[in-house]
């Protein structure tokens, strides 16, 4: 078996009113993480965190130190598990001087595909039989800059067979980390109530993909599909999708920004005249549901708004001239 | 006046050479090595009191919850931090529908090592397994049996991991080359008389005209893999240890704790339990622990100890790797039934010496073929077919690897034909009944020997057949009387 587990330590964790003291979720963390090594000496652990302005490895099996005293009452892997953690942490901590750059979970989740893939080219791990995974503990709401980055990893740990499962232990629900999870096979829990923590990771997040078959682990029944614009970074209920590149804009463009190809000015004329007053770029993402606009889509018959999802009628497609062939 | 039976009573073919060899049963074997432990049946057997007790180590705890299935081990965990127990239907409601089989016989299997407290009507672990499986996984407790580090001073003295590894595969190779050398000829370094013992009373080996051979079982038992070899011998030692009045929880929860202890560092031995200062010089003599009489204070796990609850391989890998069955593999076998092992290791070349026929040996190498006489060797002294392949497989040098399939098929089933081909005589102590007057009196005799089921052969033209010896009774009985019946 193997597991990344990659921590969130934006400074999401200082609001006020968290209901999950950091210093509790880690003790609760401790105890998850001996119980996934507990299971097999083969249970290979990784342990990054994406912390403001840099992202580091604070526990690998590969790199592993070793204890220079033993408890006669603890497990030496588990000690050297939960000591490798907090040291690291706590120079990291000292280190830290800006609490205020933002973290980059993205970042950190290629970091630990990397590491994965790395595994995995050296031999000492198998898809087929070491289940790699990937669990991200997020606090943080989406950053809607990453959406791109973030669907490329989800694409990557899609062909390396990586299952991302997801925990959103504070805050509103990630869209993102949300179709990274149903993307990949993964399980999302929107953590709600914080006493039990341990039961929750232990039930939903602890078993390999293989024991899921037979005990089941709680899956999202609603999955939020939503994109983010790549004009804007907004996420957007309907938007205009290239019909050359698949690239997805709040608004008409003349020109495609990410494959140069110019659509007729007439069309984003037209388009632009019918733009309707639930899709403008500030709309923000609770505002209007696909459901409510659904109807008012219909409003504008023969008009070419294009639907993330729906650009399958040929004849509503813009024409485009490339490079400037007419 | 005819005689009409004289049955003439011939003894025939004794069954002394009568050996079948047990097919398939290697195979069922590994099929369940790979799904459950050889041990967990051994602990199903104990009390639910001795269980209790071995559970209020936290190490055995680790140890037990290391060996089961994946699924328990999940099912074990979701109760573990529940306070209350809960109804079945709850975690049913989990179970994936068309898989409430398995479901079902993981929780049967948990009751029955008493990890789950046995009951219909509600799901909750055995409180002292629950109060020490916590403490394994927080820390904390006073129980100390991770095992108490020596201090700095005895810890200067023992060995380090190398010297440590070197140990244990020389104890280890000892014993194995003690057993595939016997009856050879050649006399081997003798290993202790602990050792000798537990080899006879596990069948391994039996006492034969004053000196020890290897028996059938014996020569299984070498092909198999050090992790199971091991497992055997220990197992034999737990029932040993029943019959010698040693405290059984003691036992395996000194066993449990070594098993996760750390390579490489000193424990004290000054808070064992005496029966696990005996067992200390007993383990020694396996390689299992390095514990030396001039520091008889401490003792130091080998990697035997180590990896008793893991797969990782149990013996040191590299180039003196001596069972080193799951270090890399050694053997190529050609179509033309040539074996070429890169090997100098004696163990390894006595091994393959049971059913190859070897023709040259160099530094680093070792040629040879299987042949008829060769494979024939292994079958009569109890090797199966399956077993020799499995054995070239495990071993299989990388560059066969590439194979598909790995060994070629004209050898495989050779193998299995030559096994076959010893399979053709059956043996059977018997009457042959002839002489009969005419063609009726021996169909009549022979329509009632039918009706028993005794018979084995027949021939209606020299009106003659074979009956089981247990017929013999019935068959002169009803002959007698018939006779009788006629006069």
């Amino acid at each position: 078996m193997h597991l990344v587990v990659i921590l969130d330590l934006s400074k999401h964790w200082l609001d006020a009113q968290s209901s999950l003291p950091f210093s509790r979720f880690l003790v609760h963390l401790q105890a998850f993480l001996n119980a996934y090594k507990a299971a097999s000496t083969d249970s290979q652990l990784a342990v990054f965190a994406a912390a403001p302005g840099r992202n580091l490895l604070l526990y690998s099996d590969h790199e592993k130190g070793s204890l220079n005293e033993t408890d006669p009452n603890a497990y030496p892997s588990f000690t050297l598990v939960g000591s490798t953690i907090a040291e690291k942490l706590a120079a990291l901590y000292s280190d830290l001087e800006v609490l205020d750059e933002p973290c980059s979970l993205v970042g950190t989740l290629i970091n630990a595909l990397c590491y994965i893939n790395k595994a995995i080219t050296t031999g000492q791990c198998t898809p087929e039989t070491d289940e790699p995974r990937i669990l991200v503990f997020s606090v943080s709401p989406d950053l809607s800059t990453s959406y791109i980055p973030i669907m490329n990893s989800i694409f990557s740990a899609q062909k390396l067979r990586v299952t991302i499962d997801v925990c959103q232990l504070l805050g509103p629900e990630t869209v993102f980390l949300q179709q990274a999870a149903h993307l990949t096979g993964g399980s999302y829990l929107q953590l709600e109530a914080t006493e039990a923590l341990l039961q929750y990771l232990t039930m939903t997040f602890l078993s390999p993909p293989s024991i899921r078959a037979t005990l089941a682990v709680p899956i999202q029944d609603r999955v939020d599909f939503r994109a983010a614009c790549f004009c804007h970074k907004n996420i957007v209920d309907i938007g205009y999708v290239c019909s050359v590149c698949l690239s997805i804009f709040c608004q008409p463009i003349p020109v495609c920004s990410t494959c140069r190809t110019k659509f007729p000015a007439k069309l984003v004329l037209q388009l632009k005249a019918s733009q309707l007053p639930g899709i403008t770029p500030q709309t923000s993402q609770a505002s209007s549901t696909r459901a409510a606009s659904a109807p008012s889509r219909a409003d504008a018959p023969g008009t070419a708004d294009f639907d993330v999802s729906m650009h399958s009628d040929p004849n509503s497609l813009p024409r485009y001239t490339r490079n400037g062939k007419a | 006046m005819q005689s009409s039976s004289s049955s003439s009573h011939q003894n025939a073919a004794s069954s002394s050479s009568a050996h079948l060899p047990q097919n398939g049963n290697t195979n069922g074997e590994e099929k369940d090595a790979k799904s459950s432990h050889v041990l967990l049946p051994f602990l199903q057997s104990q009390s639910q009191n001795t269980l209790t007790r071995l559970y209020q180590k936290p190490s055995a705890c680790l140890a037990v919850f290391r060996l089961l299935s994946p699924l328990e081990r999940q099912l074990v965990m979701n109760l573990l931090w529940l306070d209350s127990a809960i109804s079945p239907a709850t975690m049913a409601a989990w179970v994936v529908r068309d898989r409430r089989n398995v479901y079902d016989r993981a929780i049967q299997e948990l009751m029955k090592l008493h990890i789950l407290v046995n009951s219909t009507t509600k799901l909750v672990l055995n409180n002292t397994f629950k109060a020490s499986f916590r403490h394994a996984l927080t820390g904390g407790g006073t129980s100390g049996s991770f095992g108490v580090a020596a201090d700095e001073r005895q810890s200067r003295m023992s060995l380090g991991v190398e010297q440590l590894d070197h140990f244990a595969l020389e104890r280890w190779e000892t014993i194995l080359h003690y057993m595939v050398s016997s009856g050879t000829g050649q006399q081997p370094e003798r290993p202790s008389k602990g050792v000798l013992f537990l080899l006879e009373r596990s069948a391994l080996m039996a006492s034969m005209y004053g000196a020890m051979q290897i028996t059938s079982t014996g020569f299984q038992f070498l092909l198999h893999s050090p992790h199971d070899q091991l497992w055997d011998l220990l197992l034999q030692y737990l029932h040993l240890a029943q019959e010698r009045d040693m405290d059984l929880v003691d036992v395996l929860s000194f066993l449990f704790m070594l098993s996760t202890m750390e390579l490489g560092r000193t424990y004290t031995a000054s808070n064992l339990t005496a029966t696990q200062k005996v067992m200390l010089k007993d383990l020694r003599d396996y390689g299992v622990i390095y514990h030396s009489d001039n520091n008889a204070g401490c003792f130091s796990p080998t990697r035997l100890a180590t990896t008793l609850t893991s797969s990782a391989p149990p013996l040191p890998t590299g180039r003196s790797t001596g069972g080193g069955a799951q270090g890399e593999g050694f053997i190529v076998l050609e179509t033309n039934y040539r074996l070429y092992a890169y090997t100098d290791n004696p163990l390894q070349t006595a091994v393959l010496n049971l059913f190859v026929t070897l023709k040259y040996r160099f530094a680093n190498l070792v040629v040879g073929s299987l042949t008829r006489e060769s494979v024939r060797r292994a079958l009569t002294s109890g090797i199966s077919a399956d077993q020799i392949i499995s054995y070239l497989v495990t071993h299989a040098h990388p560059q066969m690897r590439k194979n598909e399939p790995l060994l070629p098929v004209t050898v495989q089933d050779q193998i299995r034909l030559w096994e076959l081909e010893k399979n053709r005589l059956q043996s059977a102590d018997g009457y042959l009944y002839t002489s009969f007057a005419s063609q009726a009196d021996y169909e009549f005799v022979l329509e009632y020997a039918h009706s028993l089921d005794v018979v084995l052969w027949e021939d209606p033209v020299k009106r003659c057949f074979f009956g089981k010896a247990e017929g013999h009774g019935n068959i002169r009985g009803f002959i007698e009387r018939r006779t009788g019946g006629a006069l």
